[in-house]
């Protein structure tokens, strides 16, 4: 069986913070005062991630989901547990873990502000060391997937918001890291920009087995990519499985929606209620717990005559925000 | 090693390009960083005309350590700019390093080449009419030694300043805006150096030659080429300690600023 | 009158805006300090074997190089780029709907920056230099009285000469360079590396073709006692005649820039 290419077992980081108080006189209260108080910003969190997976990793803001990602990248080291990506220690072999993974951030930009996107390309395989054919096949391939040849030739600062995240998401890729994060990716794009990042994202993990790991506050975006996904909160994972089964177990009501083969008008039936009702389409609620869809249809069939049916589930959207409202998990 | 040679003449090729892309507000610009020199040496010829000497040194003895400090100071500024602590404490505060860091090439070297300013040629050649004036102007005995020695002062002023300017990005890791006192160190030191330092206080004096030894960069080799008398008769070493001092403030320098960059790797922002 | 009461509530904002700096001015106090002694080492270097030149004498030099860093707050004398940012930045749109003559606006917010950075940064300074050196200070209340009026005049001259500079934004991307040649030219000619009274005379009389001196220079001679009673006068007539000068041209410019805006559409 192929290894892990992510393991994390009880990882930690803890901050001892003062009040932030800048300048240098600042600094130096900081030294002399002695009044601390300790962040867990990860306490205690443990999964693996294998090759060729596209996992979500979510959570209220300040959950520790950006610490975990900094401490997956190298950037942070950690303050206790353990942790290997591509069978080394991020931290400790910074530049060799960073040759192997690509990162894109939604909130700025890994490319050189003033230079044309095509150069900021060019330097980007100096520094990883790009072989010329595997640049250019790459480099082929995704500048027609995300139809950069417009703008290939503007400098970045020049781009618009998608357009940019186009390019960083091409730049990640240019060096075929077996592993990419991705932090808000999608954030502040418009609905067909989104939908091209996510439709990029799918071919690289799809078509190259690229690992994925996606960090994000769009609950659309993991309905359309994840199977997985890990909910963090106050440090600690809370949730870590398929999103299926997370609305499954945690979807509120579901919906019925029958087309009946002729009007009724009243077309009550026990255990479910009627929430709309238009023409010969009923649409019903019931709740995961007290019924089966399947008892509601028998119910149903035996006291009318039906067309056509179909079970609706709840949007994952909604279930994740009544996860975090009412603390489902905790 | 090979790698990031190549990968900083790279770097900062792209920014001599793109700079000189606008070559009319390159050359005023560079015009500009160069007119502070030249009037500031203009201001001192005229400051001479009703003084004659300061302490016992002529205009041109003076000149000596002023072309030679601006100089050195306009080449430390070009290549060190990436750590300028203003520049570097903005970088910090817009999590700019952490892109440094997410990249397989080592940090320093980055920073080193993130910020070349090539219109600071016009104060290295400003500093360097300076000094060829100074030259010109007065008769040294020179002697093969004190020729070979001329880049040397120089290599050090670069380290020098080029330690100082580290030292204040270091700083930046904990105080995230560049702090305004390092100015006193950067560009009071250079002025400072500008002139014979037996002028100054003894307080001030003590410390940059015990403390950070600035004494020993320009001032006491000018002594030794100028065949001037040392007031405080120190060994006669002290004329060529000038290498020393100046990769003694670098490399204290550098060990500062490994500190802080594991520091960030702690605690990030 | 609405006019006088917005800008009373300008003066007020910036005012608050620099008290936030507090620790950053203290900083900025012992940087002064710094530069200010190394100047003082370097005229008690140049007094050597004199009491008295041009007039000044050593304790009214190193008094000098005290006023010198203590001016630089109040005339922005390294750096105003304000303006200039906001025509960048697209904010000078905003600024120019505003109910308000957009050179009193920002006279005004100049004003409150420059109280505070009398306050602040200026009397600390001279404070720190009586503790260090003993100071000169003016005899007389008339002279004090001068003093007051050269220091807001000097004032006026410097805003006056910074807007213009600033104006160039309208026109060019580089207005931050071409800016930086504006306050070098007025470094040099001001009387801030060194008395003017030091240099030839026809170097002085050079200056005086300029409104630099009106700035620095005027300041320090009324402060130091070197001008007779006409002689003040005179010197502060200077200062109005050139804050006049320079306000009308910037006018001019700045009717031109607006146009410029208005056609091109920034």
């Amino acid at each position: 069986m192929p290894k892990p290419i992510i393991t994390v077992k009880e990882l930690q980081k803890h901050f001892k913070i003062q009040k932030h108080r800048r300048g240098l006189t600042g600094a130096l209260r900081n030294l002399a005062s002695f009044h601390t108080d300790l962040v867990r910003a990860v306490d205690g969190i443990s999964f693996t991630i294998e090759p060729g997976e596209l996992v979500g990793y979510l959570g209220p803001n300040g959950a520790g989901k950006s610490t975990t990602l900094k401490m997956l990248t190298g950037l942070l080291v950690p303050t206790g547990g353990e942790m290997w990506v591509n069978d080394r220690v991020p931290w400790k072999e910074r530049r060799a873990h960073v040759a192997k993974i690509g990162a894109v951030f939604g909130q700025r930009t890994t490319l050189w502000w003033d230079l044309p996107v095509i150069e900021s390309f060019d330097l980007i395989q100096h520094i990883y060391q790009i072989p010329k054919n595997q640049f250019k096949q790459n480099l082929d391939e995704f500048r027609d997937l995300l139809d950069l040849d417009r703008f290939i030739n503007t400098p970045v600062r020049s781009l618009s918001l998608g357009q940019r995240m186009r390019a960083d998401i091409c730049a990640a890729l240019l060096h075929n890291p077996p592993l990419l994060f991705l932090d808000e990716p999608t954030i502040g794009l418009d609905v067909v920009a989104k939908e091209r990042i996510r439709q990029f994202i799918r071919f690289i993990n799809h078509d190259r087995r690229t690992t994925v790991l996606l960090t994000t506050h769009d609950l659309s975006d993991v309905e359309k990519l994840c199977e997985r996904v890990m909910i963090i909160d106050h440090g600690k994972l809370l949730y870590d499985g398929a999103l299926a089964d997370l609305a499954e177990r945690f979807g509120g009501n579901r919906e019925l929606v029958v087309e009946f083969s002729e009007m009724y008008t009243h077309p009550e039936v026990e255990g479910a209620e009627i929430i709309q009702c238009e023409g010969l389409l009923v649409t019903y609620g019931f709740e995961r717990g007290s019924i089966t869809a399947s008892e509601l249809i028998g119910r149903l069939s035996v006291k009318y005559r039906i067309h056509d049916l179909k079970v609706r589930e709840p949007e994952i959207e909604s279930t994740i925000r009544r996860i975090y409202e009412e603390k489902l998990l905790e | 090693m090979r790698y990031h040679l190549d990968l900083y003449i790279r770097l900062v090729g792209v920014q001599i390009r793109s700079q000189l892309q606008y070559r009319a507000s390159f050359l005023m610009d560079s015009a500009a960083t160069g007119i502070v020199t030249v009037l500031g040496f203009l201001t001192l010829a005229l400051i001479f005309r009703r003084f004659n000497h300061i302490s016992g040194w002529t205009l041109w003895e003076v000149a000596f350590l002023y072309g030679m400090v601006e100089a050195a100071f306009g080449t430390m500024d070009m290549f060190f700019s990436g750590f300028d602590p203003q520049n570097f404490g903005k970088q910090i505060r817009l999590g700019l390093f952490d892109q440094i860091l997410l990249r397989p090439v080592n940090a320093t070297v980055q920073v080193l080449a993130s910020d070349f300013i090539l219109r600071r040629l016009g104060r290295i050649i400003q500093g360097l009419i300076v000094l060829g004036l100074a030259f010109a102007n007065q008769d040294v005995q020179w002697t093969l030694g004190k020729i070979l020695y001329l880049p040397v002062i120089f290599v050090s002023l670069v380290m020098f300043f080029g330690g100082l300017f580290v030292i204040g990005a270091t700083i930046t890791f904990w105080t995230v805006e560049s702090i305004e006192i390092i100015n006193v160190f950067t560009y009071g030191g250079s002025e400072m150096m500008s002139y014979p330092m037996h002028i100054y206080q003894d307080w001030m004096r003590r410390f940059f030659t015990y403390v950070l030894p600035g004494i020993f960069i320009v001032y006491y080799p000018a002594l030794f080429i100028l065949g001037k008398p040392d007031p405080f008769h120190m060994p006669q070493f002290a004329y060529f300690l000038s290498p020393v001092a100046g990769f003694s403030v670098l490399l204290a320098a550098s060990v500062f600023w490994q500190f802080g960059v594991r520091h960030y790797q702690s605690t990030g922002t | 009158m609405d006019q006088i009461r917005l800008f009373i509530e300008l003066t007020k904002k910036a005012l608050q805006r620099q008290m936030t700096y507090r620790a950053a001015i203290a900083a900025g106090v012992l940087t002064n300090l710094f530069f200010g002694l190394l100047r003082a080492a370097v005229l008690q270097a140049l007094y050597v074997g004199r009491s008295e030149v041009a007039g000044i004498t050593l304790p009214a030099a190193i008094t000098y190089t005290g006023i010198s860093q203590a001016t630089i707050g109040i005339f922005a004398a390294f750096s105003w780029f304000a303006i200039i940012r906001s025509v960048y930045s697209g904010e000078v749109s905003s600024d120019l709907l505003k109910p308000m003559d957009y050179f009193t606006f920002w006279l005004a917010q100049d004003w409150g920056r420059s109280i505070i950075e009398l306050l602040l940064r200026s009397l600390p300074i001279m404070l720190a230099y009586a503790v260090v050196f003993g100071i000169t200070v003016p005899h007389t209340a008339v002279q004090w009285l001068a003093l007051a009026a050269a220091l807001w005049l000097g004032w006026l001259v410097s805003f006056a000469w910074r807007f213009l500079l600033n104006l160039s934004a309208f026109w060019t991307p580089n207005a931050i360079g071409v800016a930086r040649f504006g306050f070098v030219l007025s470094w040099f000619m001001s009387g801030f590396l060194m008395p003017l009274r030091f240099f030839p005379d026809w170097f002085v009389q050079i200056c005086y073709l300029t409104p630099f001196p009106h700035t620095v220079n005027t300041v320090v001679e009324i402060y130091l006692g070197l001008l007779s009673g006409p002689e003040i006068l005179m010197a502060l007539g200077g200062q109005a005649l050139w804050a006049a000068v320079l306000i009308a041209a910037g006018q001019l410019v700045l009717q031109l820039g607006i146009r410029k805006l208005v056609i091109q559409g920034g």
